[in-house]
């Protein structure tokens, strides 16, 4: 990992410095701490920390992909509506075609994925070659795509009794005693992690996103890459989508995506605001959904009234941005 | 300006011969340096003064000192006669001292009256905006400076003179007595300059009086009464219009030392040619043609606009090319993007450094692998990256080219000036480039760094390396370059080789002139 250590040398310790790097990190611990002794018989246990990241897990898909996006320098406002796309048309795909078949379901699933793809590069495409502001461009895209949700399903949901049991499996199923959302949760932060980290299309991103004419003079073509984050983006949303649909057992063609929309957002910022301060990045985001999880359990665990979940976040995620620019101020 | 309709003539002052704007021993001290030191400068009414000096010689200076935005250390500016003493820009408003920038203090996306009024107080009918009134008092002042456009009309939709003069319009309709224009014809096309200059003429019979800036000699000499040169921070002369030739006026400039300063001993150029543009016109460049060889350190040169940088753009794809071919050995390049020049064995350093060069927070190792990074791939399907081989070339690049850094991993931002422009011309060195186009290499480095950049370009022309080398200072020229050629309005004024690559023969080329006579 590239190290942006400012080395301030003989003008004491840099407590400024020392916090945008881990701020984030030490709440985590803190909180997790004060959870533990509040209440001890339940917070700290093997079947919470698993609950917890059970709970976590289809934000922490959604998350990891706008994290790509975000690495170029792209907003993507449709991750929402492509979370619901997934869920909804994967289930429908299966209650169509109604075969119980494990390939069907892997086919339906890699083909709703593809799908995703397709759209995410349309944003691509808008945003690179036309300019258009990708926080509208893709506002617009998630309206169509629920349009399009809404009026291929006439607003009904699909039940787990028209859903093929071995679909199901992808949200309910358990590998080693590990819930299988975990486990694809991993997987796809440890994909994209090699991806952004140890690929040259990664280390490419980065350079658009740290600086976009420095990259098209460094021969870095923005277009092409926009695609490829703007695809892995709506992809990973559909595939999120996809296992709240087999996790939950219902295909709903509405009021699924927007939940993740926003936590995803503050997952990616409190991220960029750990270790690497300014820089959006696997482990960060990991982070900040792992952040977001342990707030929300921890505080119902203790009886604390739900409101209290959004002020904590909101708050952490504050206290975040502050340090992050007060990070870079300092470096200025 | 003002509700009241008024008129815009500017009223014999007593005693004509009083200067406008007198200034006297002004001094500025920056912590390190003396920008300014006892300068001294006279604009009489109804004339137009140039005030003359390269980059760095203090002309911004002095008008920041002259507006209110810089304190002079010592001195004083008189308006009128009066001496006026005023901590910020806008008692300097107030004391009749208007300055129009480079780029017009207007608001694109607002009308022509709109900006007009811009920072009055609006004629107001029952508490609301008399628009018709404001209207007509724009008009009355465009009709006045001689603009026939709507007032209406947005400033995006008109042409680069008309937005001077809406500029000077302002500066005349707010009463100022002293009218300065920064670089006013940059953006102005040839006609549009001639436009404007027959309406300041106008203006200036009117009674109005002028200070302008340019780097552009043939205009000061067809528009000025008078001029000031400043070099290096002092007077260096100051020119009535019957006495002001160009020969004198250069010399003014730049000073002796162009022709005393380390004339470069050696060359490395041969016989090859590494790369050739014919014809090539795109940007500010227009139908030129260039030979350059292996082992040469071409220079071009020209004022800002005249289209020298815009050659390097273009044998780089960085900008399109509207005509011509480009060609490296045998083969034509048909450049549409960076990549293909990069993949063509072709480097690139652009002059803003900052803006297009550094990747900030990385570290020196990531910029230096950036446009090389494909060369220490593990495999070729992932596109995994070989993290140690890539940091071992790092290392090679940042130690050949003596970058001072604490380690390969430290962040750019963290190094000095002159040591970040060492890593982005040694990125280039893993691409296996043969040609190097060098936009302003050593703008805002320190002398160290900028001697050692020098070092760096000399050994690659040894190597055998074709550099094409442009500069903000006119002395690097000769220091560095086996030939030089000058750049007037978009095309080859002139190619300069050897001893004749003199600071002297550069200016007067890219001031339109010619060389055997001074004087046209």
């Amino acid at each position: 990992m590239a190290t942006t250590d400012t080395g301030q040398a003989g003008a004491g310790f840099d407590w400024l410095g020392f916090l945008a790097r881990w701020g984030t990190l030490i709440s985590l611990v803190l909180l997790i701490v004060i959870f533990s002794l509040a209440r001890p018989e339940v917070f700290p246990t093997l079947r919470n920390t698993l609950n917890i990241l059970n709970q976590v897990s289809i934000l922490g898909i959604i998350a990891l992909g706008l994290t790509v996006c975000l690495v170029v320098g792209l907003f993507d406002l449709s991750i929402g509506a492509m979370a619901t796309f997934g869920g909804y048309f994967a289930a429908r795909f299966l209650a169509e075609l109604g075969m119980e078949s494990g390939w069907v379901v892997l086919g339906a699933v890699l083909a709703v994925l593809i799908l995703a793809m397709a759209i995410g590069m349309i944003n691509g495409a808008l945003v690179s070659y036309l300019g258009i502001s990708a926080i509208v461009e893709t506002l617009a895209m998630s309206f169509i795509v629920t349009g399009v949700i809404l009026g291929v399903s006439g607003a009904r949901t699909v039940y787990s009794s028209d859903m093929p049991e071995s679909f199901q499996i992808i949200g309910q199923g358990v590998v080693l005693g590990i819930p299988n959302p975990i486990l694809i949760m991993i997987a796809t932060a440890v994909v994209l992690w090699i991806f952004l980290e140890h690929t040259q299309p990664g280390r490419n991103m980065y350079a658009i996103g740290g600086n976009r004419e420095a990259a098209r003079l460094s021969g870095i073509n923005f277009q092409k890459y926009a695609l490829v984050a703007m695809a892995i983006s709506a992809a990973c949303a559909a595939l999120g989508g996809l296992v709240a649909a087999a996790n939950l057992g219902s295909g709903r063609p509405q009021g699924v995506g927007e939940t993740y929309l926003l936590n995803a957002f503050v997952a990616v910022f409190i991220g960029a605001s750990t270790l690497r301060p300014g820089k959006f990045h696997v482990f960060g985001t990991a982070v900040g959904v792992l952040l977001i999880g342990v707030i929300n359990n921890g505080l119902s665990v203790m009886g604390v009234a739900t409101y209290w979940q959004y002020i904590v976040q909101g708050l952490i995620l504050i206290l975040a941005l502050i340090s992050a620019s007060m990070n870079s101020v300092r470096r200025a | 300006m003002t509700a009241e309709a008024t008129e815009f003539t500017r009223q014999e002052a007593a005693g004509s011969e009083t200067p406008v704007l007198g200034v006297r021993g002004l001094r500025k001290e920056f912590p390190g340096t003396l920008a300014l030191d006892d300068v001294s400068l006279e604009v009489r009414r109804g004339e137009i003064h140039a005030l003359l000096g390269e980059n760095g010689a203090g002309k911004s200076t002095l008008i920041k000192c002259v507006c209110g935005a810089y304190a002079a250390t010592a001195g004083e500016v008189r308006i009128e006669s009066r001496p006026v003493n005023f901590a910020t820009p806008r008692g300097a408003v107030e004391a009749g001292i208007a300055v129009v920038h480079q780029h017009f203090n207007l608001v694109p996306t607002l009308n022509v009256a709109e900006n007009l009024w811009l920072g009055e107080d609006l004629p107001r009918r029952m508490g609301l905006v008399d628009w018709p009134k404001a209207h007509a008092r724009a008009r009355d002042i465009l009709d006045y400076v001689g603009l026939d456009i709507s007032t209406d009309a947005q400033i995006t939709a008109l042409r680069a003179d008309h937005v001077a003069m809406i500029s000077i319009a302002k500066a005349v309709a707010s009463d100022a007595k002293i009218i300065i224009l920064d670089e006013p014809t940059t953006a102005l096309l040839p006609h549009e300059v001639e436009t404007l200059f027959v309406q300041m003429r106008r203006l200036a019979q009117e009674g109005h009086s002028f200070l302008y800036v340019s780097h552009r000699l043939a205009e000061v000499f067809e528009i000025a009464d008078r001029a000031t040169v400043l070099r290096d921070g002092r007077n260096a002369g100051t020119f009535e219009r019957a006495t002001m030739d160009r020969a004198s006026v250069i010399e003014a400039i730049v000073g002796r030392r162009g022709e005393l300063s380390g004339r470069k001993s050696g060359s490395h150029m041969r016989e090859s040619v590494a790369m050739e543009a014919e014809g090539l016109s795109g940007g500010g460049a227009e139908n030129v043609s260039l030979t350059l060889h292996q082992g040469e350190i071409l220079g071009v040169a020209g004022l800002p606009g005249s289209g020298a940088e815009d050659v390097l753009s273009l044998m780089f794809g960085r900008i399109r090319r509207r005509a011509g071919t480009i060609r490296k050995g045998e083969a034509e390049l048909r450049l549409q993007e960076p990549a293909d020049a990069i993949a063509a064995g072709i480097a690139y350093v652009p002059a803003d450094r900052l803006a297009e060069s550094v990747f900030h927070a990385e570290s020196i190792r990531t910029n230096i692998t950036m446009p090389s990074l494909a060369r220490y791939l593990r495999d070729p399907i992932l596109h995994l990256v070989n993290r140690a081989a890539e940091a071992r070339e790092g290392k090679a690049v940042a130690e050949r080219m003596r970058v001072r850094m604490p380690g390969i991993e430290t962040a750019i931002d963290d190094l000095s000036g002159g040591n970040q422009q060492k890593v982005i011309l040694g990125r280039w060195l893993s691409t296996g480039a043969q040609v190097f186009l060098l936009n302003a290499p050593t703008a805002a480095v320190d002398v160290g760094a900028k001697a050692e950049i020098y070092d760096l370009i000399e050994e690659l022309a040894g190597e055998g390396a074709a550099i094409l080398f442009t500069s903000t200072e006119l002395e690097e020229y000769p220091v560095i370059c086996d030939r030089v050629l000058v750049f007037f309005r978009g095309r080859v004024a002139g190619a300069l080789t050897g001893d004749q690559v003199t600071e002297q023969n550069i200016m007067t080329l890219a001031a339109g002139g010619a060389l055997d006579d001074g004087d046209d």
